[in-house]
């Protein structure tokens, strides 16, 4: 049984009485603690594909298995980084982080929480910027912080959709090999699945165990292909 | 900055004529209380001669000078147009002296007013607000209801708030109720309107992503919406609470036994026109003091906006 599993998902949409299919018998899995990039031009579907991993949107038909159990709605077993937006305008970068531990960790205490939020802070490198608001970050800044609320939930799965899409090239690099080295870990611990759309092809190879492309009209797989160099790999 | 920038100014130019001009000889029957003009111009110059010293930022120090100059530069016209050229008449116009001595004459008789008034305005526009959010959220977050109420809102809300007031009479007992509700009509509406499109201007990515994160129906109202739409929040009840003020004064000036507006009603009526503008002086004041701090909590509370 592979950790996700997505079966024949075809997805309609209805706009202005037209609907045109989004997706069409999409079937792909993710094995435990791999990392895979979907890939395609835009119009693809891959953003839907991912919403419905979210859990944001659900699919007219077929299913997505998490181990073996079709997913209902969002869940606390799926981190989310989105490429604008992730954070709360109001919440200072700590805050946004230890908001995010709270709906998966109900049972910490405030100050507990507070403590995760800076560790993964420390992690991404923004120990000196906990305290200032969204709007005083840098785009950059702003997805490091999206990442460490990610991590710091210490879910199984982490789903990112083009989240250094809007990142300038110098910046996307330092943030690639961050993620990289947050994913690989020291090797104590499990390494997450994830799940990486984006329509780079050399971000998909430098940081994928396998890429899922896909091509539009109407959105499907179009080639799985594994990502055959050693890690680590620059 | 150097001695020159913060004390050779306009504004003490201005101190020194407002004082010379107390000297003149005077025109009018009644004593100007000149000396109360006097302690006061020393008081507001004492307090320009501090601040200029210690304030560290020229732009903020001019701002404060520009308006004491202002204020000087009123005394010194209004000192001229009454006791010392007598332009005006002489009893819907007292100068400023016989003003001052008025006010710190009749201070406690104001603070019981100001308490009055203030006490009213805060319970209608509190129990206004209390009600309006939260009922906001829950009318703007679930679509049908909230497209059906923003048409009711805005249809109840288009009522002047004064023209309940019949009813109001009718209804409660005294007339501190009366005002009350008023002042809740008044505050809710615009809030309950402000808060419910707030809402619906949320942006669908803040909602996705604290959907994603799995908050419950409560914490998604509370700890996202509810901020989120906050800036929208804020449009209402600043229209509530300047349209309090108008309403209450205007109720006061017709019914009231206590009050800031029936202080300057009564006064009037009565042909003192001293108080009267003691009256409409601290009317001000105290409308300046509340937004002032009314403008602080709102920034306070949207200072993560840029």
């Amino acid at each position: 049984m592979s950790k996700i599993e997505i079966h024949n998902l075809t997805v309609d949409y209805t706009e202005k009485n037209k609907s045109f299919t989004a997706l069409k018998n999409v079937s792909f899995s993710v094995e435990a603690g791999e990392f895979v990039s979907v890939i395609g031009s835009s119009g693809c579907g891959k953003s839907t594909l991912l919403s419905i991993l979210e859990g944001i949107n659900a699919p007219t038909e077929g299913e997505i298995l998490i181990d073996g159990k079709p997913i209902i709605g969002t869940g606390t077993d799926r981190g989310v980084v989105f490429q604008h937006y992730s954070l709360f305008p109001w919440m200072t970068a700590r805050k946004n982080v230890a908001f995010g531990v709270k709906q998966v960790k109900k049972d910490l205490s405030k100050t507990e929480r507070l403590q995760i939020a800076d560790t993964f802070l420390d992690k991404v490198g923004l120990s000196d910027f906990k305290n200032k608001y969204p709007s005083q970050l840098s785009g950059g800044m702003q997805q490091r912080v999206a990442i460490a609320r990610a991590l710091a939930m210490d879910t199984d799965i982490l789903l990112m959709d083009e989240p250094f899409g809007a990142i300038d090239a110098k910046n996307r690099t330092v943030l690639q090999e961050l993620l990289l080295e947050l994913w690989e870990g020291d090797g104590t611990q499990e390494k997450k699945t994830v799940v990486f759309v984006t329509h780079d092809i050399d971000e998909a190879i430098l940081l994928s165990d396998r890429i899922v492309m896909m091509s539009a009209g109407p959105g499907h797989v179009y080639r799985e292909i594994p990502v055959p160099f050693d890690r680590p790999r620059n | 900055m150097t001695v020159k920038k913060r004390f050779l100014r306009v504004t003490n130019l201005l101190f020194l004529i407002l004082i010379a001009v107390q000297f003149l000889p005077n025109q009018i029957s009644d004593d100007p209380q000149t000396s109360y003009v006097l302690w006061f111009a020393a008081g507001a110059e004492l307090l320009v001669i501090l601040v200029s010293s210690f304030v560290k930022k020229e732009q903020g120090l001019n701002l404060f000078l520009d308006i004491f100059a202002f204020i000087y530069g009123l005394l010194i016209l209004w000192t001229l147009a009454t006791a010392k050229f007598n332009l005006l008449q002489e009893a819907l116009f007292p100068p400023p002296g016989c003003v001052f001595q008025q006010f710190t004459e009749d201070i406690d008789k104001i603070l019981v007013n100001i308490q009055s008034s203030l006490g009213i305005i805060l319970q209608g526009y509190l129990l206004a607000t209390v009600i309006a959010i939260p009922l906001g959220l829950f009318l703007g977050w679930s679509v049908r209801l909230g497209n059906a109420a923003t048409y009711i809102s805005k249809f109840l809300g288009s009522i002047p708030p004064i023209v309940y007031i019949p009813y109001g009479i009718a209804l409660l007992p005294t007339f501190r109720s009366v005002s009350v509700f008023v002042i809740f009509l008044a505050t809710f509406w615009p809030v309950l309107a402000s808060t419910m499109s707030g809402v619906l201007n949320v942006e669908q990515k803040v909602i996705d992503s604290a959907k994603v994160l799995n908050v419950g129906k409560i914490t998604m109202l509370f700890s996202v919406i509810l901020p989120a739409s906050l800036p929208q929040i804020f449009i209402g009840c600043n229209q509530g609470l300047s349209v309090s003020f108008i309403l209450l004064t205007s109720a006061e000036m017709i019914g009231a036994r206590d009050g800031l507006g029936y202080y300057v009603k009564q006064y009037s009526d009565f042909g003192d026109y001293t108080r009267t503008i003691v009256g409409l002086l601290v009317i001000g004041i105290v409308v300046i003091v509340i937004s002032f701090l009314f403008n602080k909590l709102q920034r306070s509370l949207l200072r993560w906006k840029r």
